[in-house]
Formats: C-alpha cells, structure tokens, sequence
C-alpha cells in the first residue's frame, strides 16, 4: 500500500516537473519573446474574435489591436502634446466660408496592406456605404448632415452638409473610436457588409493578423514588411517589435502575476494591484517612476452627477451644499490613496487644460462668491490650498513628493472647494431642511434624506471609487447614503432613473484641442429630456439659456478661433455658479510598464505621446520603444 | 405497449412539462433587468470617448431597436423565440450583432465541456470510492485523516482556493500559466504538441475543480455508507463471514453509489452552464463567462440560448436517470 | 439535559458546541460595536493583528474583528433562513412524493424538476441585478431557499422509494399502522441523516452562493457579510500585498463555521438514529 503510493507521487511529480520544464512562456516556440511586445486589452475578452468588422455598430472590442495597430484614421489628437495628428488625410480639414462643405486631402503613398494605394475612392464609397446602412456605424451623424460626397482627384474628397456645420471634421478623429476607412476592393466584394467579418483583415496600420485565440482572449499581430507606406512609418519610422500581442489576462490580480512573469508589458490596474507588482518586479514601472505614479494627462474628469430633475438637486444651494460637505483631501485619500489630481472645472487639470482653461480662470475663481455671507462677509469657496492639503495627507502616508508648488500643482492639480460643512450646512438651512436629534438630515417635508448613489459596477474604476468616497463624505455630513453598483448604471441614467451616479460630470473634452464644444452642447435645452424617456445630451438633465447662447455662437466659429477659446471659458464659469454636477479628480489611470524586455515608455519624464496601449495612438508609441538586449 | 404507455410516456410529458416551465421562466427574468441591449451597445461605442453628435444618437437608438427585432411586444417576442427555437436557431447575438448565437455558443462549448465533463467524472469516481471505503472502515485512521482533509477543505469558498492555487503555481513558483487555453500561436491540431499544451493549461483550473469536488463528494457518500452499514443485510453478510472487500464493494458501495447516480446526472447536466468563476480566475475560455457578460449587456438572445441549453441539458440527464433507475435499484419495479 | 450531558461525551459535539457558541457571540458582539461598519478609516490602515485590533484591520480603515462580527451574523441569517425554509419544503415534498406515488408524485416533481433544471447562477445573477438595491439579508436568504430545496427533495424522495420497497413497510402496512405514524417512526429515523447532511450542504452551498454573488459585486457590497468581506480583501489586493490576516478573516470563519456544523450533524445524527443508540448503549453496558 505504502509502497503504491509512493510511486504514485513519484509520478505526479515527474509530471508536473515535466510541465514546469516546459516553462510558463505564454508563446509558442517560433515567436520569439524579445522581439514580441505584450500589452493588456482594456474592454476585455472579445466576444467574437474571428471578426474583424469594427465598422458597424456591433461592439467588437476595438483595443485589441484593430485601432492601435491595424487601422489608420484621417486624424488623431494627443492629448498630451495637444496637437492634432494628420495620419490618412494629409492637413486638417478645409471648411468653406459658412460651413457648409468640407474638403478632405488625403495622404499620398499609404496602401492596404495588400499592396492596394488607399485613395479617395475608399473615403467616398466607406462614407456611402454607412450612409445607406443603418447598421453600419457613423449612419445617423452622416445622414443627418451629408448632403453628397464625392472626390475631386484620387487624393481630395469633398463633402457638402445639409445645413452649416463647423464641427463635421470630428466624426473623422480618431479618440478612441472615430470614423476610419476601410478598403473599397474588399467590401465591395461581400454579400452583406454588416455581417460581413473581414477576415483576414486588410490594415491600413503598420501591423497584420498573424493569429488569434478562437476563444477571445488574445490576438497577435505581426509588422508588415512595407509598414513604410503607412502613416505610422512615414511619420515617426519603424515599428520596434516585430509581433504585438493584445493578451486580456483578467482581474488585476491576473494582470499582476502574468506582468511578474514578464508575460505583459503594458497593462493597466489598480493602486492596490499597481502597489503589489511594485514590491514584487523590479522592472516594474508607472507613468512616474516615485508616486503618485498615475497618469495625470488622462483626458477625463471624473466626479458625481446629480439627476437635476429629482427634488432636491433642482436647487442650486443644495448641489453646493453637497458640493462643501465633501473634504477634496479625505474623498482622494480614500478613492485612490491620494494619487490624483483634484479640479473645479469640468474639464480634467491635465498640464495642457491647465494652461488653456485652468490658469486663466484662476483669479475669477479666487474671487467667485456664493450667495451666502459668513461672518458679515460673502463666502468665497475656492481654496487654492487644497493640493497642499493633500501633501500633507500623502507625506503621512509615507509617501515622497516634491516640494515645489508648481510640481504639487501638476502632480495634484490647482485646487479644490474649500471643505466647508457650517456653510452647506446653512444653505440647507435656508431652504427648509432640517437635522433630526441624530444629526441626520431631513428634508424640507420632514422625511429624512436619503441618497442612493448609483455606481459603476466595477470596483476598481475611478467611477465606482467616487461613489464609494462620496457615501463617506456625506454620511459623516449626515446624510443616509448608500452605493448600488449596477451594471445598468448607463441604461439608468440614460433614462433617469436614478438621484445620483458617477457618471462624468460633464463629456470629456477632445483632450488634445482646447475646442469644448464637445463638453459644453450636451447640455443644451433643445437635447433635454424628462425623465422616463432617453437622455440626448447630459444624463444630469440640467440645461440652461445662457449656455445655450455660448453653444451657439460656438457652431459660428472656427474651432481654432481665439473667440472659441473666450466662448470656453464663459461656458465653463456657467457651469461652475450652477453646479449641475460635480467634478472631482482627473482620471488617476494607474498604467504598469515592464522594462524587462522593452524601454523608452513615454513616462512623466519623456512624454513623447501619450501612454495609454489601449488608445489608437497606440502605434505612435512603438517606433520609439527600444528592446533591451538579454 | 403498457410499458410505453404507463411508464414512458408519463415520464416524457414531464420532461416536455419541465423543459416549458424551465424556458418560460429564463425568458422572463432576463426582461426584467433594466438593462437595455441597445442602450448597451451605444454606451460602448461612446464609453471611451468617441464622438457622437448628440441628436444623432437618438436616430440610431431608432434603427437598432428595429435591426434587433426588439420592436414587438413581449408575447411577440415570446412566440417568435419558440418558432426560431424549434428550427434549432436562437437568433443573432445583440451586443455582437449579427453573429448568430448558436455560432458563439459553439466556439465555448468545447473548451467548457472538457474542462467539467472530465473534472466532474474524476471527482465522482474518486470522491465516492475514497468516502465509501472510507465510511465502510471509518474506525480505520487514514479514514479519519481523510475525513478531516475534506471537513476543512469542503468549506473553502471555491473562489478563494482557485485564487490560492494560482497565485501559488503562477506567480509564486511559476510552473503553470497564469492564463488561456494554450499557447499564443500554437497550431490547433490533433497532435501531442497542442494536446500537452491544452493539458498545462487546464492543469490548474481543472485541479481547483477536482479537489473541491472530491471533498464535496467524500463526505457524502461516507455519510450514506455510514448509514448503510448498519443496515441488517449487511450485519448479517458480515456475520455470514463473507470477505470484507466483497462487502464494502458489492453491498456497500453498489447501494450506496444509487443516490449519488442522480447527483452525476445533474452535474452533468449543469455543464452548460459553464464554470463562471473557474473561467473568470484562470482567464480560461468557457461559456460560463459568455453568459456573464450576456447579462451584463442585456444580450437577450445568448442568455436565452445559453440558458435554454441548459435547461434541456439536466432535465435530459433526469429523463436518462430516471428511465435507467430500475436498472440500478431492482427494488424499484417498473409501475 | 441528560442527553446533552451525554451528547458532550463525544469530543466531536463538544468542539462543535464551543465554536458555534464562540460564534454566536461574536455575532451579538455586532450590536455592541464601538464602530459604524460602513463607514472607512475609523481605525489605522493595514495593521497585522495585535492589540487592540486583534485581528487586524483593512485598507479601508476597518476593524478586521468587529467587520466579521457584522459579517457572521449577516451570513448566518442568509444561511439560516435559506436553509431552514428550504428543508421544510424538501422534506414535504420529498415524503409526499415518495410515499404517495402516481400522479401526486409526477405532478409534485413536474415541479421540483421545473425547479431542478433551471441553471441556477446565471438565474441568480439575474435576479440579483434586477432586485439591487433591494436585496436585503433577508430577501437573499429567501431567493435561495426558492432554489435550494428541488434536489435534497429529490434525494428525500428516493430514499422513501427504497424504504416503501422493504420488508418493514408491508409488515407495518399489514398490520395496520397509520401512514402518518408509519411515516414519523419508520421513515424519520432513515431521513434525519438525511436531513442534517443537507442543511450543512445547503447552509455552505447558501453561503457559497452568497459569496459567489458578493465577488461578483452583485449584493450590497457595503453591507460586512462573508462574501462581502472576501470581495474587499480580494479587490484590495490583499493576497498579493501579504495582508494574511485580512483575507484569513472570513475564510477561517467559514471553514471553522462548516466543520462545527458538519461535526454537530454527524453526532447528532450518530445520537439519534435507534440502531447506533442500541449499539451505544450495549457497548456503555459491557
């Protein structure tokens, strides 16, 4: 007996041994680990990995490779350069005096990557293609302002609108989604371009399919020999890694321990997880190399939406209450461990917004005053402290931080609302509610408040992170608070049903132009709907007539236009008074690079483009990365 | 004939009863969550950042609802999901529109049934033979030591022990992969290479699953066999002198082994369910988390198909145990 | 008493006893909490257990030891409510089924296996995204027992189909015993076992559950339960980080949970079944 067992733990060993002399390499022989770049795919697994139709309007997880190295748009903005990249089309778009046609120049010397030139004939049948199938993407924005397209040579296509519009030109900028052209020859040849599933894909990138896991969770890609006639190689050159892999690992903690095992170079996690990869690979590095680590040139503000049309958030002195009842530095501290920089505005305090936006408005936001006098003084709640604040927050935690205030301002952004929980507490007051022997608020009928915070369901989203930071921070104010994560969060605040969620309190601006039309049309009144039926613009369902002003005297100007610019800032101040929602922090994305195999990221202190894997950008990145020889 | 007519057919008009309950049910429920598919579908495209021009949404959020045939009322749409169900079709995926379901279904299915078919078999075969034995001799001290392996490692929340096991094999002494089904790049083919790759990889989530499921199934059937042992007929075998071993397997285990028939079949039978939180630790492939993320984007027709599948599974696995159950138990006669 | 004075003889259910006693207090312990278990940072971050935080404390600022308190009694209400109604319903449907037989037993397990065959997670994950909010403690545990008592119901009825089938059931039909008595004397003593063995099964498979919904982030994640606790320890990462003590919390209290169940169980059922007691006592009397 004993004997029999012995032998048959000899052999379990033998194998598993023999396993693990196989090693724990995710990539078979013939593709070399050194000359493979491995990077995380954001959105997950994909659903449908033999199809590489991204045109339509089905969901096919672009950010697995299709944007970042496959396809080639007409533009893309950096957000952390802030300029506006001329990939397929050679110069930016040519209006005519009133608006009313745009002309496109394309770049001369790109081909598919089946040797075919990319010409204006692919922009105008693409475009009449979606025009005529409501199931390809881009049909209802084409319909509703393209009046004819047609080329005027190979290279020059030429659009004519149905009324004035001076923002067309953005249907075409790649931010992560964008319309890109696909080539001509290929879809005309199928049956039906929306089930069509354009495998193998035709690039028009620096990168073709070499295979993909039939269950969704990789897909590799290899250079293309002539990645010189793309926009990718003409541009910045060669694309250092011979194949790129998109690897979705799963839970941060997945992400983690394949990143230990050098398995993935470019991942994004959480801090919790960043901090557990930090202790354990000394290749390991974030967008800084000291904390905060985060990347703070992310071009989204993150913060809290209140639903305007529910009583009691259609009072402007309750949205400010709540606004003064939070301590910027405690709701950090607990979001993201005080890794992340704090703004006002409802656009993100990223070095460039800062410059545009931030620092001009400074001295009007110091001088804001609310309608409330404390001590026989109007209040003035901006506090310009707040990132200093913070510091001392991180500096107990056990943090380094630089002690120039220009770098905390960078690093933690400008600053916050003062924390003044006596004032909110006074415009409450004012406007019936009341406090029960508790210390719990109660609503001007007597019922005590409560609020229900609809969430984000994932808990290791910035979106979730602010629900749960302000339950905190209200329920220490007195209010009954409580957080539902629900995968429904969009559905619901699309319809309205919902009081407060972490939606972003305002649409991200283009990141790498300071136009804001983009932030501020959302809410204008014409987009407003009740609740019950489905939000148009801002799921807040705040409007208001003097913005609608600023909106349209946008649409007249050129969005290069100082007077566009001015327009920007008076939208923003609106915003600000009336507080319809409340930006907290700037998206803190918590990226971990592995330096093993692959160096030269664009970190905080060589931000050549911006540094996100997952971003169509993406491909700008890889001629710039060196291999680093083993 | 009288056996056809008092004996299968009631059996069948219940299984066709069960499977119309068991439909009925899965396709109300998912019509209930307030998530909405097409909702879904423009909150991805805009999620990121791409630009939509407001009025335009509302346009397409028009030409989706009618794309999706989610126009009709639900009584429509509830017939119309059984005339495609009896041509074997369960429509088009919605958040992947158009692949139809049964495509995505297919490309799961594989992977999910070798992983569960072949762990749930193990873990019965070896769980029941060790905690029978182990009930029969239950004074003997390897029994004991078995007892008190499974009491404690029974109750470990399976997604604690599968993070454990991972986070010990692939990241602490990394010897398996951390991730997938087989290597990136590797050929699919019927060769040792990819077979001994598939192996590796499923080494670790299968371990999770067998380990678990021997202590779940030890420490019933050493209960059963517990009881059985102080049955008469076996006090009398016993006093009889026959050999021990005869005992144990061919009275004791034989009987004891009936109940446990039934709980196989229902195993078997969940498979279409998938492994969820296996799938969603090991990053392995697998239907459980297709249908996870059907629910979370309101993909009314793969739940559907994932969840009808499922239900004709188990209830034909109760239909075949309950048809063989004379087989096993002659003291249940055909009535 | 004099049973208990008996039962505690066997070292098994004196274990049990204890640690479902030390249990039960730290779950009344809860009312008398010094902190509000939804609220952070009442307590230093990421502390190893050592006085006056005896098992540690999260990186939200939690008390590891007044959390679980919260989450022990949280988890038990689920489980009992789950398992108690669940057991009622199986045992009736069981019995009746089994020992009735035609068309009683066809219609009554046309529903058990309406019941049996639905695929229960991605049903619950569903009910669960539909109630949200409105999940309580409560509802959960009732949800669950909706779900939990088809196949112990089954197992029930099978057993009775194999008893009704033996010799003991004729003689007493024959001379003349009432179903009912015939049921509670003849039958209880081959389900009692049963029954035990299944509410241990279904309390874990209902806390399971309850931890499979919690790490998917399904329940009220704020609200300190087993699962819940888990979900925060894994979602921070605790694992990898090396805080040992805050995701040993609960999963040491559900395993020493189960084996004080499953020893109670298994000397109760030892104690009450008439052919061990007979032995029993034979053996007391030598």
């Amino acid at each position: 007996m004993k004997r029999s067992f012995s032998i048959f733990f000899v052999s379990l060993l033998v194998l598993v041994m023999g396993f693990a002399q196989a090693g724990f390499a995710q990539l078979a022989e013939d593709i070399p680990r050194e000359k493979t770049f491995i990077a995380d795919v954001l959105t997950g697994r994909v659903g449908t990995p033999a199809n590489f139709n991204v045109f339509t309007t089905a969901w096919r997880n672009p950010d697995r490779g299709v944007q970042q190295l496959m396809l080639e748009p007409l533009w893309l903005v950096d957000y952390v350069t802030g300029e506006v990249i001329n990939a397929l089309a050679a110069e930016g778009p040519i209006y005519n005096e009133d608006f009313t046609q745009m002309t496109v120049k394309l770049r001369e010397g790109c081909q598919w990557s089946d040797g075919v030139p990319i010409t204006a004939d692919d922009i105008v049948y693409g475009i009449e293609l979606c025009m005529q199938d409501s199931g390809m993407s881009y049909n209802a924005p084409f319909n509703l302002y393209v009046d004819k397209v047609y080329k005027t040579d190979d290279y020059t296509v030429v659009f004519e609108f149905k009324e004035p519009n001076a923002r067309f030109h953005a249907n075409f900028i790649d931010r992560w989604g964008g319309w890109r052209p696909f080539p001509k020859h290929i879809f005309e040849e199928a049956e039906d371009p929306l089930s069509f599933d354009f495998n193998p894909p035709i690039s028009s990138g620096p990168y073709v399919l070499k295979d993909f896991d039939q269950a969704g969770y990789w897909t590799l890609w290899e250079r293309r020999e002539d990645w010189d006639k793309t926009p990718t190689g003409i541009l910045y050159g060669m694309p250092q890694p011979e194949y790129v892999l998109f690897y979705y690992y799963g839970d941060a903690a997945n992400k983690v321990i394949a990143q230990a095992n050098h398995n993935l170079d470019m991942t994004d996690l959480t801090m919790e997880a960043f901090r557990a990869i930090l202790e354990r690979n000394e290749y390991s590095r974030g967008y800084r190399k000291e904390y905060p680590w985060v990347v703070n040139v992310d071009p989204c503000m993150t913060g809290l939406t209140l639903n305007n049309d529910v009583s009691p958030f259609d009072l402007k002195d309750v949205r400010w209450a709540l606004t003064l009842a939070i301590d910027i530095v405690d709701y950090i501290g607990i979001a993201f461990d005080g890794a992340a920089p704090m703004g006002v505005l409802h656009v993100p305090p990223t070095p460039v917004y800062q410059e545009w936006y931030y620092k001009p408005l400074e001295e009007w936001l110091k001088n804001l005053t609310l309608d409330i006098e404390i001590d026989g003084e109007p209040f003035k709640p901006y506090d310009p402290e707040a990132p200093f604040r913070l510091v001392e927050y991180v500096k107990e935690r056990g943090y380094d931080v630089p002690k120039e205030p220009e770098a905390i301002r960078e690093m933690f952004g400008p600053g916050w609302w003062k924390y003044a929980p006596d004032v909110a507490e006074q415009l409450l007051l004012r406007n019936g509610f009341t406090k029960d022997a508790n210390g719990k608020w109660l609503l001007p009928d007597g019922t005590p408040w409560k609020i229900a915070i609809t969430a984000h369901p994932s808990p290791s989203h910035p979106q979730h992170r602010n629900s749960l930071a302000a339950a905190q921070q209200w329920r220490n104010f007195g209010i009954d608070v409580t957080v539902n994560p629900s995968e429904a969060y969009a559905a619901l605040a699309q319809t309205g049903d919902y009081v407060v969620n972490d939606n972003w309190p305002a649409i991200e601006p283009w990141g790498g132009h300071p136009d804001l039309y983009r932030v501020l049309s959302p809410f204008r009144t014409s987009y407003y709907r009740p609740i019950g039926e489905q939000a148009v613009g801002h799921s807040s369902r705040w409007y208001n007539e003097k913005l609608d002003k600023v909106i349209e005297e946008m649409e007249k100007v050129d969005w290069d236009s100082d007077k566009n610019l001015q327009l920007g800032m008076e939208g923003l101040k609106i915003l600000v008074e009336e507080m319809p929602t409340i930006p907290t922090f700037g998206y803190p994305g918590v990226v971990a690079w592995d330096e093993y195999y692959w160096t030269n990221y664009p970190g905080a202190e060589n931000p050549y483009t911006q540094p996100y894997h997952h971003w169509p950008n993406f491909k700008y990145m890889l001629p710039f990365l060196r291999p680093v020889e083993r | 004939m009288l056996f056809f007519k008092r004996y299968l057919l009631p059996r069948i008009v219940q299984f066709l009863v069960v499977v119309f309950v068991g439909i009925t049910i899965v396709f109300i429920v998912p019509r209930l969550t307030p998530v909405d598919p097409v909702q879904q579908v423009i909150n991805r495209i805009t999620a990121q950042g791409a630009f939509l021009d407001p009025a335009a949404v509302d346009s397409m959020r028009k030409s989706l609802t009618e794309l999706y045939g989610l126009e009709g009322s639900m009584l429509q749409q509830y017939f119309a999901f059984w005339g495609r169900l009896f041509r074997g079709d369960f429509g088009p995926s919605l958040f992947q529109f158009p692949i139809p379901v049964t495509q995505l279904i297919m490309t799961s299915l594989p992977w999910t049934a070798g992983l569960l078919i072949s762990t749930t078999l193990i873990s019965w075969i070896v769980g029941n033979l060790l905690g029978g034995l182990a009930g029969y001799f239950k004074d003997r001290r390897w029994a004991k030591v078995l007892d008190n392996i499974s009491m404690v490692i029974r109750p470990i929340p399976y997604y604690i022990f599968a993070l454990l096991l991972l986070i010990l094999f692939a990241y602490l002494f990394p010897i398996f992969p951390s991730a997938g089904g087989y290597s990136v790049g590797r050929r699919i083919g019927f060769n040792w290479a990819f077979i001994s790759d598939v192996l590796k990889h499923s080494f670790l989530p299968a371990t999770s699953l067998v380990v678990l499921g021997i202590a779940a199934n030890f420490m019933t059937m050493k209960l059963i066999v517990s009881n059985i042992v102080a049955e008469d007929y076996v006090m009398y075998a016993k006093a009889g002198g026959l050999k021990e071993s005869k005992i144990a397997f061919k009275y004791v285990l034989k009987n004891g082994l009936l109940p446990q028939i039934t709980g196989l079949a229902l195993s078997l039978g969940q498979i279409f369910g998938g492994a969820l939180i296996t799938e969603i630790v090991f990053s392995y492939p697998g239907i459980g988390t297709l249908v996870y993320g059907a629910i979370n984007s309101g993909d009314y027709n793969l739940i559907m198909g994932v969840t009808s599948l499922s239900v004709i599974g188990i209830a034909g696995a109760t239909l075949i145990i309950d048809l063989l159950y004379p087989l096993f138990d002659p003291r249940i006669r055909h009535r | 008493m004099e049973s208990f004075k008996e039962l505690m003889k066997d070292g098994r259910f004196k274990f049990a006893f204890i640690v479902i006693c030390v249990l039960a207090l730290m779950s009344i312990l809860s009312f008398f909490s010094p902190y509000n278990p939804l609220k952070w940072n009442v307590v230093p971050r990421d502390l190893p257990p050592r006085w006056p935080h005896i098992l540690g404390t999260t990186s939200q600022g939690q008390d590891l030891f007044w959390q679980s308190t919260f989450a022990i009694r949280n988890s038990l209400i689920i489980a009992l409510i789950a398992s108690s109604i669940s057991r009622v319903i199986a045992v009736i449907v069981g019995l009746i089924a089994g020992y009735k037989g035609g068309k009683v037993d066809t219609i009554l397990m046309s529903i058990n296996d309406s019941f049996v065959v639905m695929p229960l997670l991605p049903i619950l994950i569903l009910i669960a995204s539909v109630m949200r909010e409105n999940l309580t403690m409560v509802t959960l545990g009732l949800i669950l027992s909706l779900f939990g008592w088809a196949w112990d119901a089954r197992v029930i009825r099978s057993q009775i189909l194999s008893l009704r089938e033996r010799e003991f059931t004729y003689t007493a039909i024959l001379s003349g015993t009432r179903t009912f008595s015939l049921v509670i004397k003849e039958y209880f003593p081959f389900i009692i076992p049963i029954i035990f063995s299944t509410v241990i099964n279904n309390m874990i498979w209902a806390i399971g559950m309850e931890v499979t919904l919690a790490i998917l982030g399904l329940t009220n994640i704020e609200v300190p339960t087993i699962g819940t606790m888990i979900h925060w320890a894994v979602n921070y990462q605790s694992m990898l980080l090396g805080y040992w003590w805050w995701i040993l919390t609960p999963v040491v209290i559900s395993i020493l949970l189960f084996v004080a169940l499953y020893l109670l169980s298994s000397s109760l059922s030892e104690y009450l079944d008439p052919r061990t007691r007979i032995q029993r006592i034979g053996k007391a009397g030598q």
